[in-house]
């Protein structure tokens, strides 16, 4: 059962983790931002959360799943190098 | 922040911060706003009786009847960081055992989005208006003042006094209760 959700693939590459956090800081500061205004307008601070929490809804839906833009900029692993000879392997052993 | 997980760690803690900050701003708006509107109150009617109080002193005290007016708009006091008002009209003097006396004869409380007008007529007091003894008897300063308490969503809770308050005089004599 849990290696089904792990099987799911949700990680971002690390610019894109600075993107992600870039556009959720930005949505909720703009949305704190116009709902302060606008419930200091109207004087209801109940509007104001309400905006806040639609942008918390909106940036969740923005940056919690792993968007193909967040994936980007995969990190060039070295290709896999075979083992050569058996001693090498038996040494590790050793040390584990 | 390469898991969901993480991700929505972060994202929860960073919108609770905006939203206490949020939620500070909306104090420090409305911190130093002057909440006292100006308030006419009016006492039609005074009678007083000297009857056995079995709550208090096991004696004869003082009750009087105050039946009175009155009337303020409220509505300056109503802003994005009230969400009500509890009003009570409280009556002060000075008997000879204690120099105040503060007695509630009154109260109310306006929610945020009620009629914000206060226009009462004849009205008889909520809570009765014992003495404990006999100061009330030819007592000729009785203050009757207005007072809210503002219930903020965030910050302070302040206790204002209405400007307008009335200085009345209890009669000399007890008025003999009727038996049936």
């Amino acid at each position: 059962m849990l290696s089904i959700f792990n099987s799911i693939p949700t990680h971002m590459d690390y610019k894109g983790q600075k993107l992600a956090e870039q556009i959720f800081q930005g949505i909720i500061i703009i949305s704190a931002v116009v709902g302060f205004v606008y419930g200091l307008i109207i004087q209801q601070f109940g509007w104001t959360v309400y905006i806040v929490l639609t942008g918390f809804v909106v940036s969740c839906i923005m940056t919690l799943p792993p968007w193909p833009m967040y994936r980007r900029n995969p990190l060039p692993w070295q290709p896999v190098i075979p083992e050569t000879s058996a001693e090498s392997s038996q040494k590790k052993k050793k040390h584990k | 922040m390469n898991t969901v997980l993480s991700r929505a760690n972060s994202l929860f803690a960073f919108s609770l911060s905006v939203m206490a900050a949020l939620t500070f701003g909306c104090f420090i708006t409305t911190a130093f706003k002057d909440r006292t509107v100006p308030v006419d109150v009016r006492v039609s009617k005074v009678m007083l009786r000297n009857v056995d109080d079995f709550t208090g002193p096991r004696e004869r005290s003082d009750l009087g009847f105050i039946t009175f007016d009155l009337s303020a708009d409220l509505q300056p006091i109503f802003d994005w960081n009230v969400k009500q008002l509890f009003l009570y009209l409280s009556a002060e003097y000075t008997t000879k055992s204690n120099s105040l006396n503060q007695v509630v004869l009154w109260d109310k409380i306006v929610l945020r989005g009620e009629s914000n007008k206060l226009n009462l007529r004849e009205t008889k007091s909520k809570y009765f208006f014992f003495d404990d003894g006999n100061g009330l008897r030819a007592n000729k300063n009785i203050t009757l003042t207005l007072s809210w308490n503002v219930v903020p969503n965030a910050g302070i809770l302040p206790l204002v006094a209405g400007s307008g308050h009335i200085s009345l005089s209890f009669p000399d004599k007890y008025e003999t209760p009727k038996s049936y």
